[in-house]
């Protein structure tokens, strides 16, 4: 055979790939969350079994519909709508009520992603977007004291934000550190098991599946108001607990390092951060909010292209072809 | 390929291949019946070329477009007769003239004379004249172009791209015709300030070229001329942007033949790598096919395989596996249709990994929004368009496997084209 006849393949340089892709850091990501979510529906039995593969199935099938109505190709495969809805369903309580989940993965996928056009274009965390307008909505359903009315714990089954921002430092003695981390707290299905979110928070940090400027130093920021406060009046719940309750550590690992809508830079990582630490911590001591996660890291999304800006020039002229 | 490495926290690395204690000598491969010399020919001389088809010629012979003395042009590396002469255009529309020589029968070569004389003088007007297509290809006019004057000279003994290690041979085992080349080089062009470029564990043999010896690290993109420029010679030359002429240290160990001898040097040297990652050094003559390479050693090619010349990062892949062996093609390489990576017209997940490993400090992740937009003007003017250095390091990373390095040199070239087409408007 003449070597002519045979059809080479030609692409562009380079010719080769690390072999990383966004459905294998969607996979890792779920897998990881698991860590924490598989403690919390044996904490909180089927139900929260049953929010998180409502949550996880619809997130899907929204994508899929929007895909099939805009025409676009089928884009589920990239594992994103599911990671989404594996999000939300960690910040619910066990008792969210299956049509408030087919509401909060919509406004998460179609509202949070698909209108500002897709994966890599959303301005927000879209499960944290869902999340607040569901919150804002159908505030009652996110009572997590009533939510777990018909639970019986061996802990204070409790809110511990509320306790705190209501009652100070002191109602909230009897939460440990290590109670807290072993999940001894009321909470969203994924949010409360403290050691298991900080195995899947390290993971993804050694992996490089998250910035880790990101998670340290929201959590850095979380730890230095929450200090700073403690210091000013000693009615205010000290860093440790603040750490370890409400949606801190979720927040840190999984809410605010999405990748679309933080920074990439270095010291921009930092700021934002250590601002989202910082004004979870405000809102909590001194905002309307019992948490303040979700809006810290909706504010910190808002500024993130601002302050991404801030790095070093890049170098003089490179090649042109002239 | 290598993979994506489990511990993420940490930038993104990749080494160069460091040639072996003690490398293998090179396969000679001869060229089968014909050999093509692809000529640089951006105004498409091709036409008016002087040259013609039945035209003897003889080995060593310079090969040139037109009569005029700034012709680009190649040395025939066997005599035979041309039977061909066409039009090549290569990746953005890079234009050629492809000259093809049927070698004579027999192994004896007739060998072109005409350099011997010149070499007992030698002199850059000599060198610019008749040793351009040497193997390495050395560019003398860097020394005659205008703008800044050129006051060191950089001999890269540092492989370009990851998987050659063509130019660590010529450092590790022809030490002494490099010295003899940076001598010759010294005395024609009258600089002395002279700097080997090597990885560092050869640091040690270069020191006896005579020139200043600087290393780059291991980790790919730093044996780049423009990283070389921008952190080795930063207080050698000003880095804005000429004062420095780069050769390679195949290019310099040939000159130092040529006038040694009064025979140019005509067989490139190169590192094939095979489908099984195996790595020769082949030792060829300039215009022999890939085929013929491909054929001394047995390495079959089938339907959607890729063949590309030079590396893997930086490479070119070619249509057809008659491809000629250049004067400056350090690498060959074959890559199993399995093996080859799937792209994708995807978003950019704003992973950052590329912002990570750009050399040249470039906000890939907007640039690339900019370009898959197709907004190239405020790609150049907002993104940095043309800071970037080419070393396809950002597409390697990508995870949403979006080409995008294709979509920067695209961009790059419409717009070259567009200023091109401006000033010939007016
Ligand atoms: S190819 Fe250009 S943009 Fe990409 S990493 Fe290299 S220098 Fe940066
Ligand atoms: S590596 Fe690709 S997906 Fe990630 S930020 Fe860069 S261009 Fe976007």
């Amino acid at each position: 055979m003449s070597s002519n006849t045979i059809k080479l393949t030609v692409s562009h340089a380079p010719f080769w790939h690390n072999g990383s892709s966004t459905a294998s850091k969607s996979r890792n990501i779920l897998l990881d969350s698991l860590f924490a979510v598989v403690p919390g529906c044996y904490q909180y039995g089927r139900a929260a079994a049953g929010v998180v593969t409502i949550a996880v199935a619809s997130a899907i099938i929204w994508e899929l519909l929007i895909n099939f109505l805009s025409r676009r190709s089928i884009s589920v495969g990239d594992g994103n709508a599911a990671v989404i809805g594996m999000m939300l369903a960690m910040l619910m309580p066990a008792t969210t009520p299956w049509w408030a989940v087919v509401t909060g993965t919509f406004l998460a996928v179609v509202i949070g992603k698909e209108i500002f056009g897709g994966i890599g274009a959303n301005p927000f965390n879209p499960a944290v977007l869902g999340m607040a307008i569901l919150m804002l909505g159908w505030p009652f359903l996110f009572d997590f004291n009533a939510s777990v009315l018909n639970y019986a714990f061996d802990f204070k089954a409790i809110y511990p934000l509320v306790l705190s921002k209501s009652f100070g430092a002191h109602a909230v003695d009897s939460f440990t550190v290590m109670e807290l981390l072993k999940g001894h707290q009321i909470g969203g299905i994924g949010a409360t098991f403290g050691i298991g979110l900080i195995i899947a928070g390290v993971y993804l940090m050694i992996r490089g599946y998250i910035r880790w400027e990101i998670s340290i130093f929201f959590l850095a920021g979380v730890f230095a108001t929450a200090l700073f406060f403690k210091w000013l009046n000693p009615f205010y719940a000290g860093p440790g607990f603040h750490l370890f309750t409400g949606y801190t550590l979720i927040g840190a690992f999984f809410l605010a390092t999405e990748d679309a809508s933080s920074p990439v830079n270095f010291i921009p990582m930092l700021i934002y951060g250590f601002l989202g630490g910082l004004l979870t911590v405000m809102i909590r001591n001194i905002g309307v909010h019992i948490d303040g996660v979700l809006y810290a890291v909706l504010i910190i999304n808002l500024v993130h292209p601002l302050v991404d800006k801030i790095r070093p020039k890049a170098m003089g002229k490179g090649v042109s072809h002239e | 390929m290598i993979k994506r490495a489990f511990f993420g926290i940490l930038k993104p690395k990749l080494h160069y291949k460091q040639i072996d204690e003690a490398p293998a000598q090179p396969t000679s491969v001869r060229a089968s019946q014909k050999i093509t010399l692809y000529i640089d020919d951006p105004d498409q001389n091709t036409e008016a070329s002087v040259l013609k088809v039945g035209d003897p010629v003889k080995s060593g012979q310079k090969i040139a477009l037109t009569a005029k003395a700034d012709s680009s042009y190649l040395l025939a590396s066997r005599s035979g007769r041309i039977s061909n002469i066409a039009l090549f255009v290569g990746i953005f529309g890079k234009k050629f003239t492809a000259v093809t020589i049927d070698m004579d029968a027999d192994a004896a070569q007739i060998m072109d004379d005409v350099f011997k004389s010149a070499s007992q003088t030698p002199s850059l007007e000599n060198a610019r004249a008749m040793l351009a297509g040497l193997p390495g290809k050395p560019d003398f006019n860097v020394f005659l172009s205008g703008g800044h004057p050129v006051k060191t000279i950089a001999v890269l003994g540092a492989d370009s791209d990851l998987l050659s290690i063509t130019r660590q041979y010529f450092v590790k085992n022809n030490i002494i015709s490099i010295k003899t080349g940076i001598d010759l080089l010294r005395k024609i062009t009258g600089i002395h300030n002279v700097i080997l470029i090597v990885p560092h564990h050869l640091a040690q043999v270069a020191g006896s070229s005579g020139a200043t010896v600087k290393t780059v690290d291991s980790e790919y993109p730093s044996a780049h001329p423009h990283l070389i420029r921008q952190h080795i010679l930063s207080s050698e030359a000003p880095i804005s942007g000429a004062g420095v002429a780069f050769f390679s240290a195949e290019a310099v160990s040939a000159i130092g033949a040529a006038f040694n001898t009064g025979k140019p040097p005509l067989e490139k040297l190169l590192s094939f790598i095979s489908k099984d990652g195996t790595r020769r050094l082949v030792s060829v003559p300039i215009g022999t096919s890939a085929q013929d390479i491909l054929n001394e050693f047995n390495e079959k090619i089938k339907d959607g395989d890729q063949l590309i010349v030079g590396g893997p990062l930086t490479g070119i892949s070619v249509y057809a596996s008659d491809y000629p062996v250049l004067p400056d093609t350090d690498t060959l390489m074959v890559l199993s249709k399995k093996k080859i990576v799937e792209r994708e017209e995807s978003a950019c997940v704003n992973c950052g990994e590329c912002v990570r490993v750009c050399p040249s400090g470039i906000q890939v992740n907007l640039l690339v929004r900019c370009l898959e937009a197709r907004k190239f003007q405020e790609a150049s003017d907002r993104y940095d368009l043309f800071s970037c250095i080419e070393c396809g390091f950002c597409s390697y990373v990508c995870e949403s496997r979006i080409p995008v390095f294709q979509h920067i040199n695209l961009a790059k070239y419409t717009l070259e084209h567009m200023k091109e087409a401006e000033k010939n408007n007016v």
